[in-house]
């Protein structure tokens, strides 16, 4: 079933963002039990059921034309938030060939690629883009491949090249984060990128991690979830633009919580890439209210629970420390102590 | 916000010669001296022979005399950092594989001469390091873009944006940098006290 | 890969004899299409359902990656064959079925060297044909190095002249030409990568004298996949799936082990990748380490095993599977 598209709900400003009821049921919560701690929650990026955000490689929903238009926007103030190095232009016509290969099968209603050889013809209607393009020949687009693709995309996408035993974040389109700099972080190893992340490397999940992403396959792709919490439906929580977001987690009130703490799942997947050996990192992130949340009874108190015995550590990495006994009692009454069934599914 | 702890911050040992390498590139910075000259003596002792290609490039330092009885053959002197660094991408240009690059100085030195060597190619298997002399850190605002040089406090008013930053351990070798962020966004004007800590 | 992942159809539509010992074929997708995209370096590993049993082998992609309508591989006759490269040769015609897994690449070129210098032995120079590909027509410097038995031996040696002109560098054994390995390693500028394919005494030259010519690990690529060697018979005991497994001569440990029907994650399947490490529970006789991925030390300990390639002989081997 395809979304109906919301071309003018915002992710700032007046922050018109929200879920419809089916985008609720469909949100990927990411927590299977009720306490959380890492892991190498790893799994095949197999279709998961229909309707489900993991249905196709990449899922478009209902936020799809308001969150490129989003993009858009902060690529005008910040054109750094795209970059890719010199030596990743091979990756490049790969992602964008993985990408338009993807829409086009998934959502035939919406895209189309045509290939005659090199020549290409793309076609996106909800953003109303025709293009003809010789592949291969970056003379032929408006802009570099990566860029060109990663603008009709929902997510963020980190392009890793392989070498010395090791992944370097070295191509990206970042706008959708959840407070990393690809700026700061271009050029870095696989654990120099993820060094600010705590007790992690302890646990040894980035060891393992890139041992196993290292011998990732071609045609088998993996994913995993990853969360954080967001005041506000703010999709560019960025590192660069904290001085303007950053306030708004002083304004959280247990009375104001259920609207303005919002849960930030990110449904990551990683792909090896044919012509370049390299890895794709795809980032999708998920918004949703604790309003929103708690329309489902099993993840309000599910998520009361995860928060409440969260560990020190985490609770300071993913920037909660101001707002999170806030969120804990806005969710309090919704957690009448009864258990909860193992797994994600509403009910 | 995680300030200490963060795996990119990068880790330093004792130099120490590698006489694997055919061809030995020192680098050093006013203390820096100390541990270069221990690292010759060090190759000395193991085969005269190697100290044939050795070379230094150094920014005085009160040292800098000690080089001339070094038996090293070939030594230069510089004004500066930007003079050395200048020659040193020469030198680069101009040399073979089997060559081991010793850096020792401030780790701001060490942060500019790697930024050099990455774009040669050179990795972590040829380049050594030691960190001496001041910890002081080159702070890249993350707001702003703009470079802070010789921080030695915990917390530091960008020389662009004038946002007052806290430093962090997250470290970029592309940048030669770490990493500041504001400070007190979540709260306006409410500044940790400011302490001297990187000397 | 493991025998769940997917594999591909394909038909033999082409198969040229292109030396005394060496085969040239062309592999279509069944019903035809086009097959997955690759980066030069890749090998696929071939299915073959011989007479007596399966033989899995990899073999290097040595087409350009550009055409996918079919791939092309080159196969070496073995005189030590388990079977595979003799059911290639012998049993294989235009017409013929055999299954493919997606390619996988274990030798690809650095992206940010500064120069490429490349050196093949005989059957090596199948993985730099697709590299060559790939170097073709970009800035960075490179240079191969073919080293051949004769001129008769010298395997897509009109393919790699009209590619690569002053390029490429021949060296015949029957004219007592060998490659100057040390003047070679010792005069690249920094920021070269070596890349080094062949038999192990070439391979374990290059790597010898680019240590010696001072040259870090990392710039020194090489690969080979061994054919699993033939040995003594033994048997295993599956500790997880508590069954024992009677491993023959001629057959490799980890295929001895999908016959009995337990699966074992593996890529290579040539004692390279360590994908199919497997810890030795057990062991009351001796390994006999044929891999080129655990350290001396660890081969040493006894501890674990690449059952692609290694085998025991000796009372008891248990393996945690």
């Amino acid at each position: 079933m395809s979304a109906v598209f919301k071309p003018h709900e915002t992710f700032r400003d007046d922050f018109t963002y929200a879920n419809s009821p089916q985008a609720i049921r469909r949100f990927p919560l990411p927590f299977p039990e009720d306490n959380y701690m890492y892991s190498v929650n790893i799994e095949p990026h197999m279709p998961g059921p229909a309707g489900s955000v993991t249905e196709f490689a990449f899922d478009v929903d209902e936020h799809y034309v308001a969150e490129c238009r989003e993009r858009a926007i902060v690529l005008a103030a910040e054109p750094l938030r795209y970059q890719a190095l010199p030596h990743m232009m091979s990756s490049q016509w790969d992602c964008m060939e993985l990408i338009m290969d993807s829409l086009a099968r998934d959502y035939p209603e919406h895209f189309s690629l045509a290939k005659q050889g090199n020549r290409w013809h793309w076609i996106n209607r909800p953003l109303e883009i025709d293009q003809h393009f010789t592949f291969g020949d970056a003379a032929s687009l408006p802009r570099e491949p990566l860029d060109y693709i990663t603008r009709q995309a929902q997510g963020d996408f980190v392009v890793m090249d392989q070498r010395e035993g090791d992944l370097w974040t070295e191509a990206g389109m970042v706008t959708t984060q959840a407070d990393w700099s690809l700026d700061f972080d271009m050029g870095m190893t696989f654990k120099e990128w993820h060094g600010p992340v705590p007790l992690a490397h302890e646990l040894q999940v980035f060891d393992r991690a890139l041992k196993f992403l290292l011998n990732l396959r071609l045609g088998a792709p993996v994913r995993r979830l990853n969360w954080t919490m967001t005041i506000n439906p703010r999709l560019d929580t960025s590192p660069e633009n904290y001085p303007f977001w950053g306030p708004d987690r002083a304004s959280v009130t247990a009375q104001n919580a259920g609207d303005r703490v919002h849960l930030r799942v990110e449904l990551q997947g990683l792909w090896r890439l044919p012509r370049s050996n390299a890895v794709v990192f795809g980032i999708r992130c998920y918004l949703i209210s604790l309003r929103e949340l708690a329309t489902v009874p099993k993840w309000a108190r599910r998520v009361h629970r995860v928060l409440r015995h969260l560990h020190p550590a985490l609770i300071d990495y993913k920037g909660l420390t101001r707002y999170r006994e806030a969120a804990v009692a806005w969710l309090a009454p919704f957690d009448d102590g009864s258990p909860t069934t193992p797994g994600t599914a509403s009910e | 916000m995680l300030v200490t702890g963060i795996k990119s911050k990068p880790v330093y040992a004792p130099l120490q010669a590698d006489i694997r390498g055919r061809y030995h590139l020192m680098l050093g910075m006013g203390v820096g001296a100390a541990p270069l000259l221990r690292v010759i003596a060090e190759m000395r002792a193991a085969s005269e022979a190697s100290l044939k290609y050795t070379r230094v490039l150094y920014v005085p330092g009160a040292e800098a005399e000690q080089f001339k009885t070094a038996a090293v053959s070939d030594v230069q002197i510089f004004a500066g950092t930007p003079a050395l660094l200048e020659s040193f991408r020469q030198v680069l240009a101009q040399s073979l594989m089997g060559t081991r690059l010793y850096v020792a100085g401030p780790e701001s030195f060490i942060g500019l001469v790697m930024k050099i060597a990455l774009e040669f190619n050179l990795n972590k298997d040829e380049i050594r390091a030691e960190e001496c002399g001041s910890l002081a850190r080159r702070i890249y605002c993350i707001h702003c873009r703009a470079t802070t040089e010789e921080v030695r406090t915990n917390i530091v008013r960008c020389v662009g944006c004038e946002r007052w930053l806290l430093v962090r351990d997250h470290y970029s070798r592309r940048l030669a940098a770490y990493m500041g962020v504001m400070v007190d966004a979540e709260a306006p004007g409410e500044l940790p006290l400011l302490k001297e800590v990187f000397l | 890969m493991s025998d769940a992942a997917q594999t591909i159809a394909v038909e033999v539509i082409g198969i040229e004899q292109i030396t005394p010992l060496i085969k040239h074929f062309k592999l279509a997708p069944v019903g035809g299409g086009s097959l997955p995209v690759f980066s030069g370096g890749s090998h696929i590993i071939v299915v073959m359902q011989g007479t007596a049993r399966l033989h899995k082998n990899p073999y290097s992609l040595l087409g350009s990656p550009l055409q996918l309508d079919s791939y092309e591989i080159g196969v070496r006759r073995m005189e030590e064959s388990r079977g595979g490269s003799h059911f290639m040769h012998d049993s294989v015609k235009v017409g013929s079925r055999l299954e493919i897994a997606h390619p996988v690449n274990l030798f690809g070129l650095d992206k940010i060297a500064r120069k490429h210098v490349l050196i093949a032995g005989g059957i090596g120079i199948t993985p730099f044909l697709a590299q060559l590909e790939d170097l073709h027509g970009g800035g960075i410097p490179y240079q191969m190095h073919y080293s051949v038995r004769s001129s008769e031996h010298a395997a897509f040696l009109e393919r790699l002249q009209r590619r690569e002109g002053e390029r490429l560098h021949m060296y015949y054994d029957s004219e007592g030409q060998l490659i100057p390995f040390e003047t070679l390693l010792a005069t690249q500028p920094l920021g070269t990568h070596v890349y080094v394919c062949g038999p192990a005494g070439m391979i374990n030259h290059v790597i010898a004298t680019a240590k010696a010519c001072g040259w870090p690990d990392s710039h020194v690529h090489w690969e080979q996949f061994s054919a699993p060697p033939v040995g003594d018979a033994f048997e295993v005991f599956l500790a997880r799936s508590k069954i024992s497994v009677h491993v023959p001569p001629d057959q490799s440990l980890l295929e001895s082990i999908e016959a009995a029907g337990v699966e074992v994650p593996y890529l290579c399947r040539g004692g390279v990748c360590g994908f199919c490490h497997t810890k030795v529970l057990e062991l009351d006789g001796e390994l006999v380490h044929n891999d080129h991925f655990l350290s001396d030390a660890d081969k040493a300990k006894g501890k674990s095993i690449m059952p692609c390639v290694s085998r025991a002989h000796g009372k008891r081997l248990v393996l945690d599977l």
